[in-house]
């Protein structure tokens, strides 16, 4: 809504003048009304989602200051002393932490390698799907676990690992085989984890990528059936180009928010027994923190969490306007 | 020999039918347009002959087999898209090598190809552009381009120069006609355009749900229309029609339009044939403002004055019946305005049956 007409004349001239700064506020401050008055209709609609966001993400960022502080809820947030980076010289002095955090990069790592292509190949296969009800029957199937809560998800793991009554172990002693306790072993836990939130999630996330898809000229198609392509190619030459920049978007979100492991998910499967291999950076957080009573160490932990977060997103959008011309932005 | 036949073509989505028994043949490079209004079938015809649709009914041979249930890469046709068709991902060169790429043809082959029809449609220069970088114009070069470098038996086109703004249309409408004179392909061309079939096509098909009005030449739909239909679609502006009844005239039949007497031509359906409802057809370039040849003046109420420079359309009502004129301006405009009667040429005026819309005295294949 910035008009040239708006622009203050003269900006640089006065800028010495004692007092310009004052009047150039000043002006920047009528203008505002102004435009306020204006379009009261515009910001009356952006209002509820700035004060979302400045209750519910900027207000206790103000907290955050105690991952640099002696906190004690007794003294206050105001009240407790600064201590500087001690909190991060324990953190890193910290076996758990550092296992922690390499837990938490070795989970994302998977899920990313694993768990991201997977719903772009089942859109992929649903757009093959040419009978209709066959093609919705399907879909329906694969969105169901993502609209059941995460607590029966991880009863239903738990349930089919069971080495008793287990599906997985009856199998198994079909097949003639020592029944496994496959969740008390750290081994498990990391493809039982990941397994299981491609399962819950992966039909839910190709809803993105099929609407991608539907939005692709079907002249294309069309056109490239006239030329004699199968639909092997038309899926290579067509589909998937066509939906790369909503696969390059995703990736980027995805990345974001590679350190945000399903801490649910983690918190309903793991046990101290797979602690070594299931222990993430949000687990350490919660057990430290609302657990253990540990604020300020917890804030420490959280805020390396998301300082981390926020280099990985800034690179991946960088390489990606670099190299594919699509960012987020 | 390429030509294409069309046998008593049906379709029917579901128990709609849309296209109801169409026969066409076309000629070893004979440039055929369908024309008709939007909505009568003529891209369902065209994409059946594509393979893009199913053939519900009747044959479909080309090049002197039968293709009915034949996939649309084996029936050797290129279409050329309204929108394009253009994959956004690839550059010019990728996408006029497309087909080729498809079919496995050797690499140095298809530069060879790419060259060569870049060169026919002037797109040299532009052989690294992504489609989003080019201009209305250029995208549909490459899109004839990817039709031409399979140098396929027929070309289909559907409303392919729709997108484009009127001045390009004419630019590309000869850039058309001059590729199908230079490469000697079979066409078949779909537009709603009269005018683009009036200019483009070795033969016109007018169609009109589902059903084939007539088929000729362009001239032969022109000055032989078989019905009212093809006279109020082709011509620009169209046939003017007016209702009437036959009177007894002296020597020759007459028309009664509302109050005023028309001369109408010695026709053999006009004999005895007093009190029969008719329509009376005469072109807007067959009206004169009077110039002493045999005819009738008709008065008129003239409405507007159109200047378009060497013409003026002169539109008018005849006891309220739309009614346009096209008239040369040598004389000047200004003594337009002052008209208040048009005179009908005798030998240009065409009668029409008031009940089946049919032309009286119409002959197969007359007026070419
Ligand atoms: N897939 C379809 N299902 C049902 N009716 C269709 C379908 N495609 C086209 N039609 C109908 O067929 C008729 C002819 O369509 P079309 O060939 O596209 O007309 P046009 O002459 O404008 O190219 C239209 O009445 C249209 O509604
Ligand atoms: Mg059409």
């Amino acid at each position: 809504m910035m008009r040239a007409e708006d622009t203050p004349p003269a900006r640089e001239q006065d800028a010495r003048v004692p007092g310009a700064a004052k009047a150039r506020l000043g002006a920047a401050l009528a203008r505002f009304l102004f435009r306020l008055r204006q379009d009261w209709q515009v910001y009356l609609l952006l209002a509820p989602t700035v004060i979302w966001i400045l209750v519910f993400l900027y207000k206790p960022m103000y907290g955050l200051q105690i991952a640099f502080k002696d906190y004690s809820i007794f003294r206050g947030i105001e009240g407790s002393p600064w201590i500087g980076f001690e909190h991060f010289e324990t953190l890193f002095a910290s076996d758990q932490f550092v296992r922690a955090v390499w837990n938490t990069i070795k989970i994302s790592a998977l899920s990313l390698l694993i768990g991201f292509p997977m719903p772009i190949i089942l859109a992929l296969m649903f757009n093959e799907i040419l009978k209709d009800t066959f093609k919705r029957t399907a879909q329906t199937i694969v969105y169901l676990p993502h609209f059941i809560s995460s607590v029966i998800i991880a009863g239903i793991v738990i349930t089919a690992f069971s080495p008793s009554a287990g599906i997985v172990n009856t199998f198994l002693q079909w097949l003639g085989l020592e029944p496994v306790y496959f969740l008390t072993k750290p081994e498990w836990f990391r493809p039982i984890f990941v397994g299981t939130t491609i399962w819950q999630e992966a039909g839910f996330q190709s809803i993105v990528f099929l609407a991608a898809i539907a939005g692709v000229n079907p002249s294309l198609y069309e056109s490239a059936v006239v030329d004699g392509a199968s639909r092997w190619q038309m899926m290579w030459k067509i589909t998937i180009p066509s939906i790369m920049p909503t696969i390059i978007i995703m990736l980027i979100i995805r990345i974001g928010n590679l350190m945000e492991v399903s801490f649910e998910m983690i918190i309903l499967l793991y046990q101290p027994a797979t602690y070594e291999t299931a222990d993430v950076v949000n687990t350490f957080i919660y057990r430290q923190g609302i657990v253990g009573g540990q604020y300020d160490l917890a804030a420490a932990a959280g805020l390396f969490n998301a300082v981390v977060a926020f280099v990985l997103v800034m690179t991946a959008n960088t390489i990606s306007k670099r190299l594919s011309r699509t960012s987020l932005w | 020999m390429s030509g294409v036949q069309l046998d008593g073509i049906i379709k029917e989505y579901g128990a709609i039918r849309v296209v109801h028994g169409v026969d066409l043949q076309i000629k070893d490079k004979e440039f055929v347009v369908l024309v008709g209004p939007s909505g009568c079938g003529k891209s369902t015809c065209l994409r059946m002959v594509a393979g893009l649709e199913e053939i519900s009914g009747g044959t479909l041979t080309i090049d002197g087999r039968v293709v009915n249930r034949v996939a649309p890469k084996d029936r050797d046709v290129a279409m050329v898209f309204q929108n394009y068709a253009l994959y956004p991902h690839l550059d010019v060169a990728e996408n006029i090598a497309f087909g080729l790429r498809i079919r496995k043809v050797p690499k140095e082959q298809i530069a060879q190809s790419v060259k060569e029809v870049a060169e026919i449609l002037g797109l040299t220069p532009y052989l690294e552009r992504r489609p989003a970088d080019l201009s209305g114009g250029q995208r549909q070069r490459v899109a004839m381009g990817r039709a031409i470098v399979r140098h396929p038996k027929v070309f289909l086109f559907d409303e392919p120069l729709s997108n484009l703004d009127a001045k390009l249309r004419t630019q590309m409408r000869a850039e058309i006609k001059r590729l199908h004179k230079r490469l000697g392909v079979t066409s078949l061309y779909v537009t709603h355009d009269q005018t683009e079939a009036m200019t483009l096509a070795d033969r016109i098909v007018v169609l009109a749900n589902g059903r084939i009005e007539q088929i000729g030449t362009p001239m032969e739909l022109f000055n032989n229309p078989i019905n009212t239909f093809v006279a109020g679609f082709i011509g620009s502006p169209p046939m003017n029609q007016l209702k009437g009844v036959v009177e007894a005239g002296q020597g020759a039949p007459v028309a009664r339009v509302a109050d005023q007497l028309i001369t109408l031509p010695p026709l053999k359906e006009l004999q005895n044939a007093v009190g029969r409802e008719i329509i009376v057809g005469i072109r807007p370039e067959h009206v004169t403002l009077d110039n002493g040849k045999p005819g009738t003046p008709v008065r008129v109420d003239l409405d507007l004055v159109e200047t378009l420079g060497s013409e003026a359309l002169l539109h008018a009502t005849i006891s309220d019946t739309p009614f346009v004129v096209k008239v040369e301006t040598h004389d000047g405009v200004d003594h337009l305005s002052g008209v208040d009667q048009f005179h009908f040429q005798t030998d240009r005026i065409k009668v029409f049956d008031g009940q089946t819309q049919k032309a009286y005295g119409y002959t197969a294949g007359e007026g070419a």
